[in-house]
């Protein structure tokens, strides 16, 4: 295991599954209904809805994408400067990606962009082309936590372009009380019976629980795992339901009182309710980035450069995470951001706070341990 | 003598021929990735861009576990009661379009079944939880008549309704093809001979259609054990199911797709048992009439 000495503050973010709508979707609009599901999984391999088209020629690039990070303005605005066509692919998940790639169905993609736990993954499975750091501009822009982030330590295999946390869109207005930490929710679990969900995600419920016990949310040792695992099966009769989409549709009628959630999501949402806040717990968080990479299979790298620097350019991504309610890390993309984003806590959490933050590292072997007791937790 | 030869080479050239794209369509996609499924499982917890370890059968020595037991349970558990609940709600309707409802207005009923699986089963469970969540249909509708509020969102309730609501036109459908072929005279016969309705009912009709709900029955039981949509959207912080622990194991934070194809193996053959089962019983249940 690849345990790194600076990883006491990192910066980054594991989401297996965020996004599920989409994928839930694609997988059953497109009439694929998910009953059996061994050849469900099969297929779920590629829920993209269009197939890329087999023709790679010189002047066409092919990139496996969220499906936020691309529309057809980009493609068309990419197109017209640079005279290469883009065929864009859509996944839902890091883990679908990752699927696609190994099962070698992902040959013809030129750029990815795999969320950091995912990147350490493919760093080590030596699944990535190292950067060459001359064919791109900016990372001297990068903010100072994303000079050379756990994941990626130096940059070397890829380039931080969005980044966020996990922490709890709540109903202040029906709550009547400003949210600070954690253990609100045990504290509360009686009066809040069967009005909270947490992610639907082993990784990032037992992360935050192991950071309100005041350890790493990705610890190997089995004593903290298990005492995470205790203090969730006490909260566990008051859930609602572990969803990583449902609380959406639920927390703005007030369904649902308190959902942990991605800041990604939980903005958006309150951009449509302003009863809701969103906090970054006092005791931590997980901190989560989304770089751009290059496959080592890729056959037109000259092409996934020219697209690294067309969406790196601060003007095309500050109008991405702007619309997007995603942080950034580089500065210049910051600087030209509107004044109200930049100073929202809730968007750019203070270095206070930041402090407190982690990434959810890879845990080895002990990934074992988690997925049972997850198994366990949300069985029983 | 040619055109003897001829004909035998005919008689031997066109089963082959017809059977020959549906052959080749199951053997790619059917019997090669089972196959390749069965070879993932015997790889005790293997995981992708790993070494492969050695064959074994720790992958299904896991699943005896009690956890995962656990799992399998209440995945039995919902496939067992939805299929009571569809038999239960799909006979008497069944029976009616079958042997009651005026001829003309039969198809139109049967296409009136039909219809809401022309749409995906993600937006019926959708439309579950409109109508189900607290401040939803329900819940405004018990509140307008003076009730108290039920809470049944994210319970095994809601799972079963909507597993239920899922499949009760696939068991319909098939009861009603049972159903239809019903020998009336034998239901006149009994009657002639003074056997109450009820009577004629239980010992006529039931078992005449006994391979029409043994159909229904293992088409719905099987569909529902391994429904992801429905557990998944419908279900509580305690619904854990065969298909979510299959995905987990496979894009989930584990990646173990050796013990996930163990688990899908598990359902593969509980499905293939149940088929046999059809195959042997369901036939000669007809046989005996």
């Amino acid at each position: 295991m690849s345990k790194r000495g600076f990883y006491s503050r990192p910066l980054s973010r594991l989401s297996t599954s965020r996004r599920r709508f989409l994928q839930l979707s694609s997988a059953a609009m497109t009439g694929a209904v998910l009953t059996n599901c061994a050849r469900n999984i099969g297929g779920s391999t590629s829920t993209d809805g269009t197939p890329a088209a087999s023709g790679s020629g010189d002047n066409t690039l092919h990139i496996y994408s969220w499906s936020v990070y691309v529309d057809d303005e980009m493609l068309a605005d990419f197109e017209e400067k640079t005279g290469i066509q883009v065929i864009a692919d859509i996944y839902d998940s890091n883990e679908t990606m990752l699927a696609k790639l190994q099962a070698g169905g992902g040959g013809q993609y030129g750029v990815i962009y795999p969320s950091d736990y995912m990147l350490e993954q493919m760093i080590e499975m030596e699944m990535l082309l190292a950067i060459d750091k001359e064919q791109v501009p900016d990372l001297a822009d990068l903010l100072p936590q994303w000079q050379s982030p756990p994941y990626d330590p130096g940059n070397e295999y890829s380039i931080p372009y969005t980044w966020g946390t996990t922490g709890l869109v709540y109903n202040a207005a029906e709550l009547g009380e400003e949210l600070t930490d954690w253990d609100y929710l045990w504290d509360n679990r009686q009066e809040l019976s069967r009005k909270m969900t947490l992610l639907n995600d082993v990784r990032e419920v037992m992360g935050f629980t192991l950071k309100m016990l005041g350890f790493s949310n990705s610890t190997e040792n089995p004593q903290e795992i298990e005492a995470a695992f205790e203090m969730l099966k006490e909260l566990k009769p008051s859930l609602s339901a572990f969803t990583t989409d449902g609380w959406r549709d639920r927390i703005i009628p007030g369904d649902i009182l308190i959902a942990h959630a991605y800041s990604v999501d939980a903005l958006d949402v309150i951009a449509e309710n302003s009863d809701l806040d969103y906090i970054v717990p006092a005791s931590g968080a997980t901190v989560w980035t989304d770089g751009i990479a290059i496959p080592k299979t890729a056959p037109n790298v000259e092409a996934a450069y020219a697209w690294m620097n067309y969406v790196l350019d601060p003007e095309s991504a500050s109008a991405v995470v702007s619309r997007l309610r995603l942080a950034t890390p580089n500065e210049k993309t910051f600087d030209m951001l509107p004044s109200e984003l930049k100073e929202d806590k809730r968007l750019f959490p203070t270095d206070a706070v930041l402090a407190k933050c982690e990434a959810l590292a890879n845990v080895g072997d002990s990934i074992d341990l988690y997925d049972r007791l997850w198994t366990q937790l949300t069985s029983a | 003598m040619l055109d003897a030869l001829k004909y035998r080479l005919g008689k031997l050239v066109e089963p082959l021929v017809l059977l020959l794209p549906a052959g080749v369509w199951l053997l790619l996609l059917l019997v090669v990735p089972t196959l390749m499924i069965l070879e993932l499982s015997l790889l005790p917890d293997f995981r992708l861009g790993q070494a492969p370890p050695d064959y074994g059968l720790g992958n299904y020595l896991k699943i005896f576990e009690p956890i995962y037991l656990l799992v399998i349970f209440r995945s039995v558990f919902f496939a067992v009661i939805c299929t009571l609940l569809c038999l239960l709600l799909g006979f008497p309707v069944a029976y009616w379009i079958a042997l009651m409802a005026p001829d003309r207005w039969r198809n139109l009923l049967l296409l009136g079944f039909v219809l809401p699986l022309w749409t995906s089963s993600l937006l019926r469970s959708y439309a579950w939880i409109t109508i189900l969540r607290p401040t939803g249909v329900l819940n405004s509708t018990l509140g307008a008549i003076g009730l108290p509020p039920i809470e049944i969102l994210n319970t095994q309730v809601s799972v079963v309704l909507g597993l239920a609501y899922n499949f009760l036109p696939y068991m319909v459908l098939i009861l009603y093809a049972s159903l239809e072929k019903l020998d009336r005279r034998l239901l006149e016969a009994a009657a002639d001979l003074g056997a109450p309705p009820p009577q004629v009912f239980m010992k006529v009709t039931v078992p005449q259609s006994l391979p029409g709900i043994a159909a229904g029955s293992l088409l719905v039981f099987i569909t529902s054990l391994g429904d992801f949509v429905v557990p998944e959207l419908l279900g509580g912080a305690s619904s854990m199911t065969m298909a979510r622990l299959i995905y987990n194991q496979f894009l989930g934070a584990s990646r173990n797709w050796g013990f996930g194809s163990g688990l899908s193996m598990l359902l593969i053959l509980a499905v293939s048992a149940a088929i046999a089962l059809l195959l042997k019983y369901g036939d000669r249940k007809a046989e005996t009439f």
